[in-house]
């Protein structure tokens, strides 16, 4: 079964602290899961159900209204590009394509390498700078097809 | 309390009362599925739209509290559009299987749709596609096709049981109730989340394809299962009892009833009664109408009597007769034959005081307090210790047994059949057939006795409530109640022309021992 680390423990014990109710804390919870894994395996739920005390099925319903949580395995740059009305039109979809052709990776699938795993998303907030893409925790904006593979590629795709 | 208008009609309701128990107060109809008597509100549905006068926009009744003075409608155009629309929403991905789904004839959608609904509805789109058969549990099978997220279910785990299997996972038309792998839906209160279920989502395994249910007859009952008593209501057709559900009593269960409870059905029906009385002993059994089976146990009662007196013959009773029966029976034994050793057999003592602090008690007979009262009122003082030293000192000669009608909650059945079976005769009146006492050495007469699904009778429940309950329908007509027996016992002829008749060929119900599986 998935544990988390020590520290993790610790910190999802101080979220349970922070909120009027425990149910507030399943999200930071999951996020620390998502940190420490890559994604949110099914026994993890179990896990945090033990942990936090809560009934595993209400954790599972806060994991799988997310879209945010990976519910599969991700590749280690998980690649969002956004194909909402502002990046379509800047040509995010193509982008999106570009990309998977380059990585040679299908949409939500990670990479023979392990690298890399490739997701059209909903709008990221960062219209002004269409088409954009979100890495892991970073914004890359203003993009064109080549530049997204060096950005890419400089991370170590 | 605040007055209020309702559809024109005046009504007055509790303080913190909300429209829709207004609605139901005042007998009047309103569309609703996500709202249950029993649960909290959720709100999801949006079908229970009323106008309130002063307020622009329609309110939820569900959620909006009775006030003094208000002056509420829903039968007025805006409602009934809104409603009508509101239907054709929840019907956008319901499936229209209902041929082949179980919820048909006692499903909150098509009754519905049948009074408020748009008839010609206009949603063109494609439906989405889900999984027809989830295994949620032991008991429970989901279809969420069919589900219309009203979140009766999932309340009921998180506020009646407080286990929480169930949640709804995903978002908009992808949502789903479901469980987490490895925790399955499994207390002892599973099949109220089915009876709760407005749509066929959720369905019994043991009852889903069995029954059409507008083929069954139902009958109120009280369920015999343990000293609770809850209200019920038995669903039979002619090849015996189909399913048992329960009936709304705030006194006593609520809205709800165990799921040991609704297998009380099972050993009711043919295949598993004792049909004919028997008479003898190991490996040579006599078999007689129940009637003469009696009437010979009567004779021999009467004869070891006036050989060795009252004091030789032993009566032992459970706690699953009705006060009726132990009052005609104690009659006949206690005036009749001047007996002294009656004694109570208590099936499991040290789970008696069980309770799971919902419904479900340890004590698994309905009528233990009948019984108790009975016994004090005939002067019994029978001592446990008193039957087995006259058994061993061969002192009684004769014992009489109202043995259990449900003989899965008596653990101690072979060895009280060997106890009993040290006296020379044993009369048991059994509703089930018992093998233990198929191995009986004693000369035994085994004797077919009515079930409570085929008696009307009154039981008193661990409260001291006492509870009358109808005859229901009859299954095997030759058995006999204790009255009846009693009367026979002391040689009278029954009533023929009063005894019930089976309410047409009573058949061997195949699915009686073949149903709980997927």
């Amino acid at each position: 079964m998935f544990t988390l680390s020590a520290e993790g423990q610790e910190l999802v014990k101080k979220e349970l602290t922070r909120y009027e109710t425990p149910y507030s804390a399943i999200i930071p919870a999951l996020y620390r899961v998502q940190k420490e894994n890559g994604w949110v395996p099914e026994d993890a739920v179990l896990h945090l159900s033990q942990l936090m005390n809560l009934p595993a099925s209400h954790i599972n319903e806060v994991l799988h209204f997310y879209t945010m949580f990976n519910k599969k395995p991700v590749g280690k740059l998980h690649i969002q590009v956004c194909t909402n009305v502002s990046c379509a039109m800047n040509g995010g979809r193509e982008l999106a394509d570009a990309l998977c052709k380059r990585f040679n990776v299908k949409y939500d699938e990670v990479s023979a390498d392990r690298k890399i795993t490739i997701s059209r998303v909903e709008c990221l907030g960062s219209c002004d700078t269409a088409p954009m893409m979100q890495v892991n925790d970073r914004y890359l904006e203003n993009l064109t097809p080549e530049l997204a593979i060096k950005k890419i590629t400089e991370m170590g795709g | 309390m605040p007055k209020l208008k309702i559809n024109g009609k005046d009504v007055e309701v509790p303080a913190g009362a909300t429209i829709i128990q207004a609605y139901k107060a005042s007998g009047q109809d309103i569309c609703h599925y996500c709202w249950h008597p029993g649960l909290s509100v959720a709100g999801v549905c949006r079908l229970c739209m009323v106008q309130v006068e002063g307020i622009p926009k329609l309110q939820i009744a569900c959620n909006t509290e009775a006030k003094d003075g208000m002056v509420v409608n829903n039968n007025s155009e805006m409602v009934k559009e809104t409603v009508k629309w509101g239907l054709d929403f929840h019907l956008i991905n319901h499936p229209l299987d209902c041929p082949i789904c179980d919820q048909a004839g006692e499903c909150g959608l098509q009754d519905q749709y049948m009074q408020f609904g748009a008839y010609d509805p206009e949603m063109a789109e494609q439906k989405v596609k889900k999984s027809k058969v989830v295994d949620l549990g032991p008991t429970v099978v989901l279809d969420s096709e069919r589900c219309i997220l009203c979140s009766r279910c999932t309340r009921f785990c998180d506020e009646v049981t407080k286990t929480s299997e169930l949640g709804i996972f995903n978002r908009g038309d992808h949502s789903e109730i479901g469980i987490v792998e490895g925790k399955p839906l499994n207390n002892n209160y599973t099949l109220n989340t089915v009876d709760i279920c407005p749509v066929g989502a959720l369905t019994s395994k043991d009852f889903r394809f069995r029954q059409r249910v507008w083929y069954l007859k139902e009958a109120d009952s009280i369920c015999p299962g343990c000293s609770t008593g809850c209200n019920v209501k038995v669903h039979y057709n002619e090849e015996g009892l189909w399913r048992v559900k329960p009936r709304v009593n705030p006194d006593v269960n609520g809205h709800w009833m165990c799921d040991v409870g609704r297998n009380t059905y099972k050993y009711v029906n043919i295949k598993n009664r004792l049909l004919a009385g028997k008479v003898g002993r190991r490996d040579s059994w006599m078999e007689m109408s129940p009637n003469d089976a009696t009437r010979t146990a009567g004779m021999r009662l009467k004869d070891v009597v006036d050989k060795h007196g009252p004091e030789s013959v032993a009566l032992v009773l459970t706690g699953q007769y009705t006060n009726e029966e132990y009052k005609d029976l104690l009659v006949y034994f206690v005036t009749g034959l001047k007996l002294k050793n009656i004694f109570h057999w208590v099936n499991n003592p040290e789970k008696l005081n069980d309770f799971d602090g919902l419904l479900f008690r340890g004590d698994r007979n309905p009528n233990t307090k009948g019984l108790e009262a009975a016994l004090k009122l005939a002067g019994s003082k029978g001592r446990w210790e008193d039957l087995q030293a006259g058994l061993n000192g061969k002192k009684i000669k004769a014992v009489v047994v109202a043995g259990p009608e449900d003989q899965s909650v008596y653990p101690d059945m072979n060895e009280k059949v060997a106890l009993f079976a040290q006296a020379d005769n044993l009369v048991w009146f059994t509703a089930c057939p018992s093998d233990a006492l198929n191995g009986s050495g004693a000369e035994t007469w085994q004797i077919p006795v009515k079930t409570h699904a085929e008696k009307a009778g009154t039981f008193t429940n661990f409260q001291g409530k006492e509870q009358k309950f109808p005859l229901a329908t009859t299954i095997v007509p030759q058995a006999l109640t204790l009255s009846e027996a009693a009367e026979v016992l002391a040689g009278k002829e029954l009533n023929w022309a009063l005894r019930p008749k089976s309410l047409g060929g009573a058949k061997n119900n195949y699915a009686t021992t073949e149903r709980g599986a997927l």
